[in-house]
């Protein structure tokens, strides 16, 4: 028997163990896809006062088609850590599932916690190893990967990590955004950082939900692939913390709150 | 010569004295179900000793620790494949001990010129909604036992049969984590005194029976503060209440120390 040294991704090519992000690319010739890819989406993190805020919208579209209108796409990797995917569902859930299952097994077979350098490099090797799928054209995917790294000697241990196609990850300071609806908040969360009445890195739980979600109705109002909320079937964003005591979920009823105070309010105006 | 059906058993039974032999100053682990799953408990010195496998599955041993490493990675990797090849709902214990450590330790055991397993090793899975939760005593020789509540590995069979006694002498359902990791700690002590006792009378033959042991909390209490000066307490819980998907965790020292403080 082989020692894997904790990595999963070897243990589970010597056991002849198939993922997906492993699927060959085909013969590509500059063509557009034949097949309408399930994709879309507008994810976005902030650092806020305790940690990480991270919100995204519900929908999947393949062309103009809405495939699915409760995709949940903030996606708990650990106690500590969450991949936001943006993308093609097909790639990106898998992705997390490996990611996943990858730091268990360093955890239980090393008896260690992978460190956040090690994470980060697992991340950066799936989307690299998904690049012949990516070239297609079909099956890329650019996550945010938020952490809160309780060995951060900072007060707020806090991160946010953006990747590219290729794998590189880089971190933010104060937000990242994801998506095909991404456009069109990035240069907003620019402005309001900079500008707006409070930097991001100051604001409460609150002030940053709000922020995110009026930010997720914006991209909403743009992008035909996000969908804002939908109060007919009860369907809101998804927003989840990640603080130093871990992630927590915003419920339902605190979004509906949320919105009724100061997402719907000014549109009255 | 080992092509004679009792030449063959002979050397079989050379290798059980062998492996008793070796496994006889092990440390004892006790398992028990309490008011929030299951707990297993024993004394390392130096080397840790309860490990988790998977989501709801531990492991404990008693052995040779490159045989417990071994095996330990066997465990893990094979549920870790299987969890993520098809769910982390298709990864039991019963899969784990039956047909992948089982069968292993077994045919190391009989197979008399390779190297056997000297090990000893209890697992523990916490069920789904209540249901399923068990130990399982996994011999060297590849035997298995399980008990929903309850079970004990030592260094030698006598010491494991007082252990089971002393345990089945107390109510444990529904005891709170202090409770039942001292009565855990108690456990150990009866199943390790006996095996040290055992130990003494296998290398002095001459020396009279040795005096009966007895299970007074006070004494049992003494003979544990005593080994707390060159050992220490480690325990492991899958705590049902627990939050994410993995349940197992190691007990705190402020735990621990809730536990012993009233004997110190």
């Amino acid at each position: 028997m082989t020692n894997h040294k904790g990595n999963f991704l070897d243990l589970l090519k010597a056991n002849e163990c198939q993922i997906q992000l492993d699927l060959p690319a085909t013969s590509g010739n500059g063509a557009a896809p034949a097949i309408q890819e399930t994709e879309g989406t507008t994810v976005l993190a902030v650092r806020y006062k305790d940690g990480v805020l991270i919100g995204g919208d519900r929908r999947a579209t393949a062309g103009n088609v809405v495939m699915y209108d409760r995709a949940d796409k903030l996606l708990q990797i650990d106690e500590h850590s969450v991949l936001a995917i943006a993308g093609s569902p097909a790639m990106a859930y898998e992705m997390a599932r490996v990611l996943e299952h990858s730091f268990q097994y360093f955890r239980r077979s090393q008896l260690q916690e992978l460190s956040l350098e090690g994470k980060l490099r697992t991340l950066s090797r799936l989307i690299r190893e998904n690049l012949p799928m990516t070239l297609q054209g079909i099956g890329g995917v650019i996550p945010i990967f938020a952490v809160y790294d309780l060995l951060n000697e900072d007060e707020n241990g806090g991160k946010i990590f953006f990747y590219d196609a290729l794998g590189a990850h880089f971190e933010s300071a104060d937000f990242a955004t994801s998506g095909s609806g991404s456009v069109w908040i990035r240069g907003i969360l620019f402005y309001q950082n900079r500008w707006g009445e409070k930097p991001l890195a100051d604001m409460d739980e609150q002030e940053a939900t709000v922020t995110v979600l009026r930010l997720l109705d914006a991209a909403a109002e743009y992008d035909s692939a996000t969908s804002g909320y939908n109060p007919k079937s009860n369907i809101y964003p998804t927003v989840k913390t990640i603080t130093k005591d871990g992630i927590q979920d915003l419920s339902v009823e605190r979004l509906q709150e949320i919105y009724a105070e100061s997402v719907e309010t000014t549109y009255a105006r | 010569m080992l092509d004679e059906p009792y030449r063959w058993l002979e050397a079989v039974n050379n290798r059980r004295d062998y492996i008793e032999d070796q496994l006889r100053g092990g440390s004892p682990v006790v398992g028990l179900r309490y008011e929030d799953g299951l707990l297993l408990v024993t004394i390392g010195r130096g080397q840790r000793k309860t490990f988790e496998v998977h989501d709801r599955i531990a492991l404990s041993a008693i052995g040779h620790s490159a045989d417990i490493e071994r095996l330990r990675m066997m465990a893990t990797d094979t549920a870790s494949v299987q969890g993520f090849q098809s769910s982390v709902d298709d990864v039991t214990l019963h899969r784990l001990t039956n047909f992948v450590l089982g069968p292993t330790i077994k045919q190391s055991f009989e197979a008399i010129f390779g190297s056997a397993y000297i090990i000893k090793m209890l697992m523990a899975e916490l069920g789904v909604r209540g249901e399923g939760d068990g130990f399982v005593a996994l011999n060297y020789d590849g035997t298995l036992q399980s008990n929903p509540d309850r079970e004990v590995i030592g260094g030698t069979h006598e010491a494991e049969t007082a252990m089971q006694n002393y345990l089945s002498a107390a109510d444990t359902s529904g005891s709170s984590l202090t409770d039942s990791l001292q009565l855990a700690l108690e456990t150990w002590v009866v199943g390790w005194e006996l095996g040290l006792q055992q130990a003494d009378a296998d290398s002095d033959e001459d020396a009279n029976e040795g005096s009966e042991l007895t299970t007074d909390k006070e004494r049992l209490h003494e003979v544990l503060r005593d080994e707390l000066q060159t050992g220490e307490i480690e325990g492991a819980v899958l705590e049902t209440s627990r939050r994410t998907n993995s349940k197992f965790r190691l007990l705190t020292s402020d735990e621990i120390d809730t536990a012993i403080a009233d004997w110190l």
